[in-house]
């Protein structure tokens, strides 16, 4: 067996210590009263006082409350006990009493450790103690049956964790590869090495992969990829205890593997659904069919409200966006910002959201939700390079497709800053819209090409993006030089160059704004 | 051959010794020992052993009974002793011819010596318990199966309770319920008997082995000194040394304890104490339990403490003494730790204290408590105290 040298000061024991039964939870209430400096004795058996104490070497001694009372009688027990070999003495009782002072100082000259567990059930514990320690393997069937029996009636992940936290008495958690938490608590990622798909356990943590479902295709004898881990960090077991708790993992891993499936299929499934009802909807305009409305009652969706459409495009969606589903983030962060909205996804990276409101929304909705939808956004990765557009407010079936074309349209044209994420709202759009129409033009895109012919072979594209940044930030070379970050000198020495190449002066106000057109045509897809 | 009579300069070794006897109980002694250098004063009190006396002399015990915040606060009239030992001698047809210390630990060895001044009387070189007990049938006539009628008492103004005949079993109670009925404290006559049968069941030569105990005690405070020195000085054994971490007090009649931390050895010690120090633990191990004699001493100034003066952080020295009397086995439900509530093993150590190593049984505590001397403890006496 491979064994780890212990780190982080987490501690796995051969032989079961003192503070080893102290962590599992046969001993989970009981308290250490003195003696601390013992609780790394091994404990070889368990042994009940009953009046004498004939050598016990390395037992735990359980005693009654009886044999403790009056408190001055532990004196003596303990002093009994240590001469015997014990490795600690537990006193199981149901009340708190307080050991009497030189009890506790006797326990901690002698060092051995005096427990004192609750409970109600002494010769219970007497039994579970002594199992726990003579057959491990008693204890480990006894806990796999009950596992077995608690998961079988469960199907959701949360509740499967649950039961193995409450069976296993460990703080089992799914997390991600990376160490991100799916149900339970996080772990450090470097504790686990995601490359080697098996049963892992390093001092500290215990881990078991979750393979996903084999596809179609799937190559018989290979191994399916690993999608999460299920972990128990801990801070001190035996090694007993650990394979108790890894076993109890594995017969967790199937039906962890069978929700996560399960999920998976379900929002394949439910997300071709809306994108097909969508497509309806919008190709129907106000005359959709009596069974897509009772499609849609069913989604949650109301045609007949006033709609306020949001389109979002991601120039790099997350890998689990791509199966056509919204990712989750998305959703999350605006319903963070107040904004709660229906989710489709229309295709790789492309998404469909939109507000519903019974009453018209008021006159300075569209401001505040763009407002919302620029923090949500600010709130997801940087490097899904996410753009969007908000449309007016309409209402009924048809107006939901003409909220959603022009938050597509204006989605476009926030693709087309430099910034992300960038949001635009159809309403602040009226030059916008104009410059659009103009942008896509022939004209203007053929003039763009001449003009701007002279900096459009790659080595000059420094020359391009300065000019472009330059114009949109009102001809100031010091803000140009803010916007990319160079030196006001080295902008200016840039522009210089532009103007020979393109033999224009830029401080002509209609050569710039010519020049601008350009750049945006150019620059617009 | 008789021992020197009593005298005023004998005075601070007697109290000296009879603190230590009081094994932490027994009252506060330095009031009564003022006392008695009064009585002493030009008049000398002869100390007989019971065998020295004519064997008929009729011997009456003295002392006193009550809670000790009253007998710091009434100082005891000697002519209340003098009264209660003419009255009991009165009770069994004869007069006193000798006056008996009922326990040699505490104030009633010195109240006994004030009586028999008072009287003019000889004091017998003996007592009944060899130590101090909160009980009067604590005592070896007890154990001998002696009654302790007639018990009389002598109140502030002359009042006098007598009672002819009482059980061993009664007299606890009767004396309790008198006592209260005369103010919290009393002269006490008891146990009149010849001096021939005393010389056979009493506890022989305590007055002398006090004296004896209180000389080497001041001798030592002199001296100063180590702990082991001091255990030598006075002939005990040393069972700790070192400071008071934790008390906890008694509840009615459960001990308390004191636990302490042996300066030298680290060792964990513990006593557990009611009027009385009852038992000392070390390390789990009982090495010394009544009815053997366990004295406590402060370390600076050679002090006898008592078992109210115990406080937390102050340092002690404990000592076992020798025993002044052999307890038989069949004593032990009365004089040993059960007769306390205390369930111990037997105290291990050292041989030289054979005399007192009793077998624990069986056995019941009477459940009544009320000291025969001044040392009962501060809960019952403010019960038993008039306001």
């Amino acid at each position: 067996m491979v064994r780890f040298l212990p780190a982080r000061g987490a501690v796995v024991t051969a032989v079961p210590s003192v503070a080893d039964l102290l962590a599992d939870p046969l001993l989970g209430g009981a308290r250490t009263l003195a003696g601390h400096a013992g609780l790394g004795r091994p404990v070889r058996d368990v042994t009940a006082y009953r009046g004498v104490l004939d050598p016990v070497d390395g037992h735990l001694v359980l005693c009654a409350a009886e044999d403790a009372t009056p408190a001055y009688r532990l004196d003596a027990l303990v002093r009994r006990a240590q001469e015997a070999g014990a490795a600690a003495l537990c006193v199981t009782a149901d009340g708190t009493a307080r050991p009497p002072l030189s009890a506790v100082r006797l326990a901690d000259r002698l060092r051995i450790p005096v427990l004192w567990a609750a409970t109600d059930a002494p010769f219970q514990l007497a039994l579970d103690l002594t199992l726990r320690v003579r057959a491990p393997e008693v204890t480990r069937a006894r806990t796999v049956e009950n596992l077995l029996r608690r998961l079988a009636t469960r199907t959701e992940g949360p509740e499967l964790i649950a039961v193995a936290r409450g069976v296993l008495a460990a703080d089992v958690s799914l997390v991600t590869p990376d160490g991100g938490a799916i149900v339970g608590d996080p772990v450090v990622p470097d504790a686990l090495r995601p490359q080697l798909a098996v049963p892992q356990r390093t001092p500290g943590l215990l881990a078991h992969p979750v393979h996903a479902v084999p596809f179609a295709g799937h190559l018989p004898g290979g191994t399916a990829p690993v999608t999460a881990w299920l972990v128990w960090p801990f801070e001190r077991t035996d090694e007993d205890r650990a394979d108790t708790v890894a076993l109890g993992l594995a017969l967790l891993e199937p039906f962890v593997r069978s929700w996560l499936a399960g999920a998976r299929t379900r929002a394949d499934h439910d997300s071709a659904v809306r994108r097909r009802l969508l497509a309806e909807v919008v190709t129907g305009r106000g005359t959709v069919s009596r069974e897509v409305v009772e499609q849609a009652v069913a989604l949650g969706w109301r045609l007949e409200d006033w709609h306020v459409g949001l389109a979002v495009h991601a120039e790099e969606p997350p890998a689990a966006g791509q199966s056509g589903t919204v990712p989750e983030p998305v959703v999350a962060a605006l319903a963070r910002h107040g904004v709660t909205a229906q989710a489709v996804a229309e295709g790789d990276g492309d998404w469909a959201l939109w507000c519903s409101s019974g009453p018209r929304p008021a006159d300075d909705e569209p401001r505040l939700l763009l407002r919302r939808v620029r923090r949500a956004l600010a709130e997801l990765p940087a490097d899904w390079r996410l753009a969007a557009g908000i449309g007016r407010p309409r209402q009924g079936p048809g107006g939901l497709a003409d909220t959603l074309t022009e938050a597509r349209n204006a989605a476009r044209l926030a693709a087309a800053r430099d910034v992300r994420p960038s949001v635009e709202h159809t309403d602040e759009l009226g030059v916008g819209r104009l410059l659009a129409a103009w942008q896509q033009s022939d004209i203007t895109r053929a003039f763009a090409e001449t003009a701007l012919a002279p900096l459009r072979d790659p080595e000059h594209a420094h020359l391009l993006t300065t000019l472009r940044v330059f114009l949109e930030h009102g001809g100031s070379s010091a803000a140009t030089a803010r916007a990319l970050g160079l030196h006001r000198n080295t902008v200016a020495a840039r522009l210089r160059q532009v103007r020979e190449r393109l033999g224009v002066p830029l401080d002509d106000p209609s050569n710039r704004l010519a020049l601008q057109m350009a750049c945006r045509a150019l620059t617009t897809p | 051959m008789s021992p020197a009579p009593l005298t005023a300069a004998r005075v601070p070794a007697l109290a000296a010794g009879a603190t230590l006897l009081g094994s932490g109980g027994g009252g506060e002694v330095a009031t009564g020992a003022l006392l008695l250098s009064r009585e002493l004063a030009g008049a000398p009190v002869p100390l007989l052993p019971a065998a020295a006396l004519v064997p008929d002399t009729l011997v009456v015990h003295a002392g006193l009974v009550g809670a000790p915040d009253v007998l710091a606060e009434r100082l005891a009239d000697p002519d209340d002793f003098a009264d209660a030992v003419r009255t009991a001698a009165e009770v069994v047809g004869g007069s006193a011819g000798a006056v008996g210390v009922i326990e040699i630990g505490g104030l009633n060895a010195v109240v006994a010596a004030v009586a028999a001044a008072r009287l003019g009387l000889p004091l017998v070189d003996g007592d009944l318990m060899g130590r101090a007990f909160p009980r009067i049938d604590q005592t070896v006539a007890a154990v001998a199966g002696v009654d302790p009628a007639p018990l009389v008492l002598v109140g502030p103004g002359g009042n006098t309770v007598v009672v002819r005949e009482c059980s061993r079993r009664l007299a606890e109670r009767l004396l309790r319920a008198n006592v209260l009925a005369l103010g919290g404290a009393a002269a006490l006559a008891v146990h009149p008997l010849p001096a021939a049968r005393l010389a056979a069941i009493g506890v022989r030569g305590s007055v002398s082995a006090c004296l004896g105990l209180g000389d080497r005690l001041l001798t030592a405070r002199d001296a100063g000194g180590t702990p082991e020195g001091l255990a030598d000085a006075v002939g005990a054994e040393l069972l700790a040394a070192g400071r008071v971490e934790e008390i906890v007090p008694r509840q009615d009649l459960t001990p308390g304890w004191a636990t302490l931390t042996d300066g030298r050895t680290g060792a964990v010690v513990r006593v557990d104490l009611l009027d009385e120090y009852l038992a000392v633990t070390v390390d789990g191990v009982t090495r010394a339990a009544a009815p053997q004699i366990i004295a406590a001493v402060d370390p600076s100034g050679r002090r006898p403490l008592r078992a109210d003066q115990l406080r937390t952080g102050g340092h002690l020295i404990l000592l076992r003494l020798p025993p002044l009397h052999t307890w038989p086995s069949d004593a032990a439900p009365l004089v040993g730790p059960l007769a306390f509530g205390l369930d111990l093993p037997p105290p291990t150590g050292p041989a030289s204290c054979s005399g007192s190593a009793l077998p624990t049984g069986p056995a019941s505590c009477s459940g009544s408590a009320l000291p025969t001397g001044p040392a009962s403890c501060s809960g019952v006496s403010s019960r038993r105290t008039p306001s």
